[in-house]
C-alpha cells in the first residue's frame, strides 16, 4: 500500500473512533458506487451525516479544511443524494468535515467541521 | 399546516401575508416562494442565526411559501413570522395564538424596528387581531387607538410568552405630547417686513400657499422657517398621518405636534419629490403632510417637477404610478414658495442695480409664473433692509410667534367649526363649487368684486382664491362677514402684486 494511502487509511480509523465517542452510531463505511464514494456514513441523534475525512501529515501547505472546494462539496452533495435515495433515508441528512492531522507518534488532531453545505448550498 | 400572519407594504397600506411553512427530510435548505424580494429572500440567513441562538437547529428541506402568491413581498418585516412558522414546522412551538407579527430578526434573536408598523397597527385594528411589533415601534404604534398591540424585545421572549412562561408588556395608547417647543426663528427675531409676516399669518390661517418675491438677503429664507411656529398644532388624526408616511420611509418617530417643514433643494428629482421608485416609495410633498413644503430658488427648479406638483397641491394627495404598480399617498401642504425678483437679483432694489435685459426679464418672469403659479394665493414682495433701516426697526422687535400663533389657531378654529358639516378644516380646502354660496359675503362685496374683476382681468377660479383668502382674513379679525376691505387685502396679494 503506498504511502498516502496507509495515511487516509489511519485517518479514516481514527475519525471513527472518534465519532463514536460522540456517541453517533456508525452506518457504513467506504460506501461506494456509481457517481461517488463516501468516507463514513453515521447517525447523529436522528439526523444521517455524511462525513469526509481529511488526513494530513504536517508540512503540506493547504490545511486539510482548505482542501475542499466547491467541486468537491457538489460531489459530495450528489454522492450524498444517491446515498440516502439508494437507502430509503427520508428524515433530514448533513455532510461534516472531519479534519484529521497525523504527526508521528504525537496524538492525533481532530477537528470537526459541522454542514459545510448550510449557507449558500440551497438546492 | 402551520399559517402566521405577517405583512407587506403596498404604498402605506399594509397587506396581510399569510406565510406557510413545510419541512421535509433532506439536505438542509430553506426556500421561499411568493414573490420575495432582496431582503425577504436573504431573511433565511437571519431566521436560522436567530433560532439556532435559542437552541433550535433548522434541519431537512425547508419551503416557506407567502400568500396571497401574486403579491410582491418586500422588506426584512417578514423574519419574525418566517422565524415562527419554522420553529412551529418543527414542533418546537406549543401553539401560535392568532395575530400579526412583524419584525427583522438580528443574528442574536434580537427584533429590529421595521418600516410600515402603523400601517400594520392600523390593518390589526381594522381585522381585529392583536398586533406583535418590535419594541421600537412601539411609540409610533401607540398612536393607534383601539389596536390591541404587544412590543416584542427578542424571539426568545415571543417563544417563552406562547409557552406561558411570561407575558409580553402590551403598547399602551398614548395621546401625542401636550407642550412642543416652539421652533426657531421666532417672529419677533425678525425685523421689519411687516407686510410679509401679516401674508405669513394669513397663510397659516387658511392654509394658503404663499410666493415670497425678494433680493438676496432679504429674509425670505429666514421667514418661511417662522412660518412653522405660528401653524396650529397637528391634532391627534394628523399627527397619524403624518407618522404614517413617515413609518412607510422607515424614518425616526417624531413625537410633539409641531407641523413638518419639508426644504427642498432645486437640484432634488422629481421622485424624490413627488415620491416614486420601483417600490414606489412617498417623496417630500407626501412628508410634508399636513405641514410646510418650502421650494426655495422657485425659478431654478425643474420644470417636469413643479408641473407634476400641480395636481396633487390641488387635490391634496398624490398618486405615484410604476410599472410595478400604484399607490396613493397625502399631500395636503401649505406650499411656501421664494424667489428672487429677476435673474441677477435685484431688480426693485433701492441701491443695488438690476442688470438683467429687458429679455432677460420677460424670460425670469414667464419662468415663474405659469399654472402652478395660480395655486398661490398670496403673492408677497419682501423688500430688503438698508442697513440703516435695519437699525432704525433694531428696537421695535415686532410680536412673538406665540401671540400670532394664538390668531392663528382661533381662526383656524372658527374654520373648523364652519366647515366641519361638510369635512373640511380650513378654507383653503374648500373646493370652488362651495365657495360662493357659503363664504358669508356681505352685500356690498359682489358689486365690488365685479367692478375689480374688470380691471384685475380675473379668472373664476382666481375670484374664488380671493374670496377664500377674504374669508380667512375675516376669520382673522373675528367677522362674521366678509366686508370689502377684507376682499380688498387679499386682492393686493394676488398674481402681479409682488411684480412691479
Amino acid at each position: 500500500m503506498a504511502e498516502h494511502l496507509r495515511t487516509g487509511a489511519r485517518g479514516e480509523e481514527l475519525a471513527a473512533s472518534h465519532l463514536a465517542g460522540l456517541g453517533w452510531t456508525i452506518l457504513e463505511r467506504n460506501v461506494s458506487f456509481r457517481g461517488g464514494e463516501l468516507d463514513i456514513v453515521a447517525l447523529d441523534g436522528d439526523e444521517l451525516v455524511v462525513v469526509e475525512v481529511r488526513t494530513r501529515s504536517p508540512g503540506w501547505m493547504q490545511r486539510a479544511e482548505e482542501s475542499v472546494g466547491p467541486r468537491k462539496i457538489a460531489r459530495l452533495v450528489r454522492a450524498g443524494r444517491v446515498y440516502v435515495d439508494s437507502r430509503r433515508w427520508e428524515g433530514p441528512w448533513r455532510i461534516d468535515l472531519l479534519a484529521v492531522t497525523l504527526d508521528g507518534d504525537a496524538p492525533p488532531e481532530i477537528e470537526r467541521f459541522e454542514d459545510i453545505t448550510a449557507g449558500g448550498w440551497s438546492s | 399546516m402551520n399559517s402566521v400572519q405577517g405583512i407587506t407594504l403596498r404604498g402605506m397600506e399594509a397587506v396581510g401575508v399569510e406565510v406557510e411553512v413545510e419541512i421535509a427530510g433532506g439536505l438542509f435548505s430553506i426556500s421561499i416562494v411568493g414573490l420575495p424580494d432582496a431582503a425577504v429572500r436573504e431573511s433565511k440567513e437571519r431566521v436560522r442565526a436567530a433560532l439556532r441562538s435559542l437552541d433550535m437547529a433548522v434541519r431537512g428541506r425547508v419551503a416557506v411559501n407567502l400568500a396571497p402568491a401574486d403579491l410582491p413581498k418586500e422588506g426584512a418585516v417578514l423574519d419574525l413570522p418566517i422565524a415562527i412558522g419554522i420553529a412551529s414546522a418543527m414542533g418546537r412551538l406549543p401553539s401560535v395564538p392568532r395575530g400579526i407579527f412583524l419584525g427583522e430578526l438580528a443574528l442574536d434573536g434580537r427584533l429590529r424596528g421595521v418600516r410600515g408598523a402603523v400601517g400594520a397597527a392600523i390593518l390589526a385594528r381594522d381585522t381585529g387581531v392583536p398586533l406583535f411589533a418590535p419594541a421600537d415601534n412601539a411609540e409610533e404604534i401607540s398612536l393607534v387607538r383601539g389596536c390591541e398591540a404587544y412590543s416584542v424585545e427578542s424571539l426568545d421572549a415571543l417563544f417563552a410568552c406562547f409557552r406561558g412562561e411570561r407575558s409580553l408588556p402590551p403598547v399602551s395608547e398614548r395621546g401625542p405630547e401636550e407642550e412642543r417647543a416652539r421652533p426657531e426663528p421666532d417672529f419677533a427675531d425678525i425685523r421689519g417686513q411687516a407686510g410679509a409676516k401679516r401674508a405669513l399669518e394669513i397663510a397659516a390661517a387658511g392654509h394658503h400657499n404663499i410666493l415670497l418675491i425678494g433680493s438676496p438677503g432679504s429674509g425670505k429664507t429666514l421667514l418661511a422657517r417662522a412660518l412653522r411656529g405660528i401653524l396650529p398644532p397637528l391634532s391627534h388624526e394628523e399627527l397619524l398621518e403624518v407618522t404614517l408616511v413617515r413609518s412607510t420611509l422607515g424614518l425616526p418617530f417624531e413625537r410633539g405636534l409641531t407641523p413638518p417643514f419639508r426644504s427642498v433643494h432645486h437640484t432634488a428629482s422629481t421622485a424624490s419629490v413627488c415620491g416614486g421608485g420601483s417600490n414606489l416609495r412617498p417623496g417630500e410633498v407626501s412628508l410634508a403632510h399636513r405641514g410646510v413644503l418650502f421650494l426655495d430658488e422657485f425659478p431654478e427648479f425643474r420644470r417636469d417637477l413643479v408641473e407634476g406638483l400641480r395636481q396633487p397641491l390641488e387635490d391634496g394627495v398624490i398618486t405615484v404610478s410604476r410599472a410595478s404598480g400604484s399607490a396613493l399617498y397625502p399631500c395636503r401642504v401649505l406650499l411656501v414658495v421664494a424667489a428672487n425678483p429677476c435673474q441677477c437679483g435685484w431688480e426693485g432694489d433701492p441701491v443695488e442695480r438690476c442688470v438683467c435685459s429687458g429679455a432677460e426679464l420677460e424670460r425670469y418672469h414667464r419662468k415663474i409664473s405659469g399654472p402652478i403659479l395660480d395655486r398661490i394665493d398670496l403673492h408677497v414682495s419682501v423688500p430688503r433692509l438698508l442697513p440703516r433701516e435695519l437699525v432704525a426697526v433694531e428696537e421695535s422687535g415686532g410680536e412673538s410667534s406665540e401671540v400670532i400663533a394664538e390668531r392663528v389657531r382661533a381662526a383656524r378654529e372658527v374654520q373648523r367649526d364652519r366647515w366641519a358639516s361638510l369635512g373640511f378644516t380650513c378654507n383653503a380646502e374648500l373646493p370652488e363649487r362651495v365657495v360662493k354660496r357659503s363664504l358669508a359675503l356681505s352685500a356690498e362685496v359682489r358689486p365690488f368684486l365685479s367692478s375689480m374683476a374688470g380691471s384685475l382681468r380675473l379668472s373664476a377660479r382666481g375670484i374664488g382664491r380671493v374670496l377664500k383668502v377674504a374669508r380667512t382674513i375675516a376669520d382673522l379679525a373675528g367677522s362674521r362677514l366678509v366686508e370689502v376691505p377684507h376682499v380688498g387685502e387679499a386682492l393686493a396679494y394676488r398674481d402681479g402684486g409682488a411684480f412691479r
